[in-house]
């Protein structure tokens, strides 16, 4: 009974078939010549969203500090080293670091300038070598014997002509100095880490990294966009497959609801429900969570509506489908890809919704290592540090250009037919 | 007429609320359907030929509703059937194949899963693979080759495709299939084929066929009786012969004549003058009678019965083949 001649290829354009027999990869590599797709947009800002998750999973990659701890200067511009306090003694001499020093049974004279911050430091890094060695089991101990100079000069002098065994003093100073004293060179950090510490992008104005929170920043960031997104996604979606199927009571009242949320302008919403909820990082998810539901249940409420009108769904009716079956089997997937897009540009918004809150004081807590937050800190010092929120503000920038971007070209890649001609 | 009567469809009145009223698509109807035959339901566009169609199956929705009447199936008013039980009913019992076969299959199912689901709708404990089995003999049996079973729908030609409505139908044991204008899509080729392949199941599978078409041609080549509708109403019903060769009913003449005929000399094709009635407001009396050529003032005064013209099963709804002595007369043509 078979009739080849019943197999006819029904008329469409050419790219309509390829369409509908390709994969994803291969939409976005052939849609330029097919129809037209920006697929460079796609590729661009995957690798942004794929570097953004990276950095969100791994901060240390970027990160080399404790993005809450001081661990530098106040106000350090991006690029320029730290003052370092360094060890100074004379060429001869056979001391490697601190360390060495315990194995002396006399008190080791050590020369400071009077009033400098590494008269004090010098103690402290004594201390720590001690507790190091006690930590290794060992007897030995450093002892010193601080020898006050008036100024860097006769401290200088004072090494160079052994009345002292070593000073210690600001790296920047005793460099400019140091030509002056032949006899002399620098040893090194008084901490005994070889080479000094390096702030790319500066410190903030309590000394801490600009960098490192920047990078645990991005994942603050992404757990906001993401879940939340994911939250507004699994009650929008069933609510508006279920609403526009059903139809009836259960559709009027979420749409009256769903539309009323829509209603208020969305950051309002959000610091009304954050303010009423407090700080923490749960209760900006739901805050924003609850400001997108709408849009995922009138997309997809709206989908249904037509989707349901399709004679494939009619015809599952009559072949005894149950309702639970369809709305899962008939309508739900012909209803995802939009639901897709929207998710990604809705992460995207997620995340500047909640900088935005956070940059009000409302989102996190304050001690969170935060865009939002560092953007609102380092307002204050804007004339004197750029720094401070430029990096945070580039960083909002990206992340929400790069999830739009991709939404926007995932878009065009679903949903030819949508692009302006 | 001596055939077992399959489906009987008892006073059904569908009604289509609208913000100006209620448009009684089908308006108090009563249709027999005998077992084993092909039946053709003709009538012009929104004549409620489709609406019918699918109120016997219940799956009219919203605006429409039933506002009452029986559908009497296998001993059972349908009517009185709970929605799990009547989607029982559907595709198991009474399947339907639709007009457009490029958007009645999920575009995101291949074609195995579609039979698949349907059969396994109707017997949750039939093991996946005895019903992949069953889905594939089906498929053989109706002309696609059992390679093509995984394919997705936007692969298969029209005519493919309407031949797996039509499985879907078959892989499980319908006693009565409503086609619905099953191949205004088609080409005439395919058509051809298709209605072949009705006939040969028709005999394989010892089916009921309600054909709805607007294409008196195919009802002529095809069916054992027809129903002819008009404005919701059945005007004529009978063999087909008989209605073709010796019609009663003044619309369905009009109906036949309006029909290209390569053996009609006239240049020009017959014309019923006038318009489908608004259903909002139907005409008072005889649906017809605006624009009948025989309407006397009984027509507009009185709704005509269905009559049994001929004595053998021949309906016709009008007026002259009453006894009253203010009946129109029936002249010829």
């Amino acid at each position: 009974m078979h009739d080849p001649m019943l197999d006819e290829v029904p008329p469409e354009e050419q790219w309509q078939v390829d369409l509908g027999e390709v994969g994803l990869f291969r939409r976005i590599l052939n849609g330029r010549r097919w129809y037209g797709v920006d697929w460079w947009m796609v590729v661009i800002s995957s690798f942004m969203v794929a570097f953004f998750i990276l950095i969100a999973f791994f901060p240390t990659i970027l990160a080399s500090y404790d993005p809450l701890d001081q661990v530098g200067p106040r106000f350090l511009p991006p690029g320029e080293t730290p003052d370092q306090e360094v060890i100074v003694q004379r060429t001869d001499s056979d001391l490697e670091s601190l360390a060495d020093l315990a194995v002396r049974d006399e008190r080791v004279r050590t020369g400071v300038v009077q009033g400098a911050p590494s008269s004090e430091d010098i103690r402290s890094q004594a201390d720590r070598v001690n507790a190091e060695l006690e930590a290794g089991g060992s007897d030995d101990e450093v002892r010193l014997r601080i020898v006050r100079f008036d100024t860097l000069d006769e401290m200088l002098t004072g090494v160079t002509t052994g009345d002292v065994e070593f000073g210690v003093g600001s790296n920047a100073e005793i460099t400019a100095v140091l030509d002056d004293y032949p006899e002399l060179f620098i040893r090194g950090p008084i901490t005994g880490e070889k080479g000094g510490k390096s702030f790319p992008l500066g410190t903030n104005q309590i000394g801490q990294d600009v960098l490192s929170r920047l990078a645990w920043g991005s994942r603050i960031a992404l757990i906001i966009g993401f879940t939340a997104s994911l939250f507004s996604l699994f009650i929008g979606v069933p609510l508006g497959l279920l609403a526009g199927y059903t139809g009836g009571k259960f559709d009027r009242v979420f749409t009256l609801i769903m539309d009323s949320l829509y209603a208020f302008p969305g950051l309002i919403l959000a610091i009304a429900i954050a303010a009423v909820l407090g700080p923490s990082i749960i209760n900006v998810i739901v805050a924003i969570a609850v400001l997108y539901i709408p849009t995922y249940y009138r997309i997809v409420r709206g989908q249904t509506l037509s989707t349901k009108e399709g004679l494939h769904v009619e015809a599952a009716v009559s072949i005894g489908a149950t309702k639970s079956s369809i709305m899962r089997r008939y309508i739900f997937p012909l209803v995802i890809p939009s639901v897709a897009i929207i998710f990604s540009v809705n992460i995207a918004d997620a995340i500047l919704t909640g900088a935005a809150l956070s940059f009000l004081g409302l989102g996190l807590p304050p001690t969170t290592a935060d865009w939002g937050i560092d953007l609102a800190r380092g307002q204050e010092f804007i004339q004197r540090a750029w720094w401070l929120i430029t990096f945070p503000g580039i960083a909002v920038m990206l992340i929400v250009l790069a999830f739009t971007m991709l939404g926007e070209g995932l878009m065009e890649i679903f949903n030819p037919k949508l692009r302006k001609q | 007429m001596t055939a077992e009567t399959l489906y009987s469809i008892r006073n059904l009145t569908v009604e289509y609320d609208t913000r100006i009223g209620g448009v009684r698509a089908v308006d108090d109807l009563t249709l027999d359907i005998y077992k084993g035959e092909i039946l053709g339901l003709v009538g012009e566009s929104g004549c409620g030929k489709s609406t019918l169609g699918k109120g016997m199956m219940r799956t009219i929705t919203t605006p429409g509703h039933i506002v009452g009447g029986e559908l009497w199936f296998e001993g059972v008013d349908l009517m009185t059937l709970s929605e799990l039980e009547m989607s029982n009913i559907r595709g198991n019992r009474i399947g339907m194949v639709f007009q457009d076969p490029m958007t009645s299959l999920n575009p995101l199912m291949r074609i195995s899963e579609h039979l698949i689901e349907a059969i396994r709708t109707h017997y949750p404990r039939m093991s996946e693979d005895a019903a992949r089995a069953r889905a594939v003999d089906m498929v053989k049996d109706l002309g696609i080759r059992e390679e093509r079973i995984d394919d997705y729908p936007h692969q298969f030609s029209g005519g493919m495709r309407q031949r797996i409505m039509i499985a879907l139908v078959l892989a499980l044991n319908a006693a009565l299939i409503i086609a619905d204008e099953p191949t205004t899509a088609l080409d005439v080729i395919v058509e051809a084929q298709f209605l072949d392949l009705l006939r040969s199941l028709r005999e394989e599978f010892e089916l009921t066929i309600l054909l709805i078409t607007h294409n008196i041609g195919v009802v002529a080549e095809l069916a054992d009786r027809v129903a002819v509708m008009y404005a919701g109403k059945a005007a004529e019903v009978g063999p087909v012969e008989s209605v073709f060769l010796d019609t009663k009913h003044p619309y369905s003449r009009g109906l036949l004549k309006s029909v290209p005929n390569i053996d009609v000399d006239d240049q020009e094709l017959f014309k019923m003058t006038g318009a489908p009635p608004n259903l909002i407001a139907p005409p008072s009396g005889c649906r017809f009678h605006p624009r009948c050529p025989r309407a006397v003032d009984l027509c507009t005064d009185d709704e005509p019965p269905l009559i049994d013209v001929t004595g053998d099963g021949h309906l016709a709804s009008c007026w002259i083949y009453s006894d009253l002595p203010n009946r129109p007369t029936d002249g010829v043509g």
